[in-house]
């Protein structure tokens, strides 16, 4: 039978059965996996260590004929453990677990991967405030399901001029000039910082936080909108 | 015909301290609850595994694991979402950082500040999810 090895991030567990558990990984070069991780519930399953979530784990499984394969081993490599030194990170890295299984099909880019992953990295090396990182990985999920805001051009096509104050149009998914309008240009130069650049470049940029948590209410309400 | 006794409701007491522990099983005891004791996050996860509890009370104040992560970890699991959650914490609810959506979104019924509690209260919050 074939065997395949890889890596991956636990998003979600699901008991089945006296002893075993069906569990939802996210892998860089395999999509989302279903495999069925026999046992793993009894206390000397060798198994249970590396299907924690919060972590990445090595693991082999052997593909299914239908949908969920078979876990045959699994090793924990990466424990994101200062996540859980404090409660906000906390319950974020949760949110980024969920939205990413809800966000993705058996078969998605690896792009999905890179980001939970280097979400859950962000929160557990503590450099970016909990703003950025949830505004980073925001507009990537609707970058990657094509519905991000265009931080370019006004509806018309027109380039946003500097100096002036913006509101956003959801249907366009654009800015428009307002005079009443609660975005700056320098939220729009966050914003393009954000959906263009690697969460570690922007660790450095002044006011980065405050601008994130103004933008947050207007990504949280798009990203609930897209699903 | 042997008269049916109505079966006790079952809840699990996440609790580190083992005096603190007895008297708290002691006094749910005397109110009819069956009261399981475990001292951290993964041996009561271990626990609700092998008997789902109708109600459990956890400090927040865990070893190795924070509460905050137990919970999430419980939700997690879509069979153990509707179980319903008291804290009972020696961290007042102001203090934990814990937002009252935050609370909501964990399913935490009643945040109880532990030195603020009677086990006269605890036996009537219990008693008044169930």
């Amino acid at each position: 039978m074939k065997r395949i090895v890889t890596s991956g991030i636990v998003l979600g567990r699901l008991n089945f059965g006296e002893a075993d558990r069906i569990i939802t990984i996210i892998t860089p070069d395999q999509g989302k996996l279903r495999l069925m991780a026999k046992g793993v519930r009894r206390q000397k399953s060798k198994m249970a260590g590396g299907i924690e979530l919060l972590s990445i784990n090595d693991i082999t499984f052997i593909p299914g004929r239908k949908d969920i394969g078979t876990l045959v081993s699994s090793r924990l490599t990466t424990h994101f453990g200062d996540i859980v030194k404090n409660l906000d990170r906390t319950t974020l890295a949760y949110e980024i677990l969920k939205k990413t299984n809800d966000a993705t099909e058996d078969e998605c880019e690896s792009a999905f991967y890179d980001t939970a992953q280097a979400a859950l990295e962000a929160l557990n090396q503590n450099v970016l405030h909990r703003e950025s990182i949830e505004c980073w990985f925001l507009l990537q999920l609707l970058k990657l399901a094509g519905h991000e805001p265009n931080a370019y051009t006004t509806p018309s096509g027109q380039k946003l001029e500097s100096g002036q104050q913006f509101s956003f149009d959801a249907e366009a998914m654009a800015f428009v000039q307002s005079e009443s309008g609660t975005f700056a240009d320098q939220h729009i130069k966050a914003l393009r910082l954000l959906l263009n650049q690697p969460l570690e470049k922007l660790a450095n940029i002044q006011n980065l936080d405050q601008l994130c948590r103004q933008l947050l209410p207007l990504l949280r309400n798009l990203h609930a909108q897209q699903t | 015909m042997a008269k049916k006794t109505p079966a006790k409701h079952t809840i699990l007491l996440i609790e580190p301290d083992k005096v603190l522990a007895k008297t708290y099983v002691r006094a749910l005891a005397a109110a009819s609850f069956e009261t399981l004791v475990e001292p951290d996050a993964q041996a009561a996860i271990l626990a609700i595994d092998q008997k789902k509890p109708d109600v459990i009370i956890t400090e927040l104040q865990l070893a190795a694991h924070n509460g905050v992560e137990f919970l999430h970890e419980l939700r997690s699991y879509p069979e153990w979402q509707d179980i319903p959650v008291v804290v009972l914490s020696q961290v007042p609810q102001a203090e934990s950082g814990m937002s009252e959506q935050a609370a909501q979104k964990l399913g935490i019924k009643v945040y109880a500040y532990k030195y603020q509690t009677s086990l006269s209260d605890l036996t009537k919050i219990v008693a008044s999810i169930l």
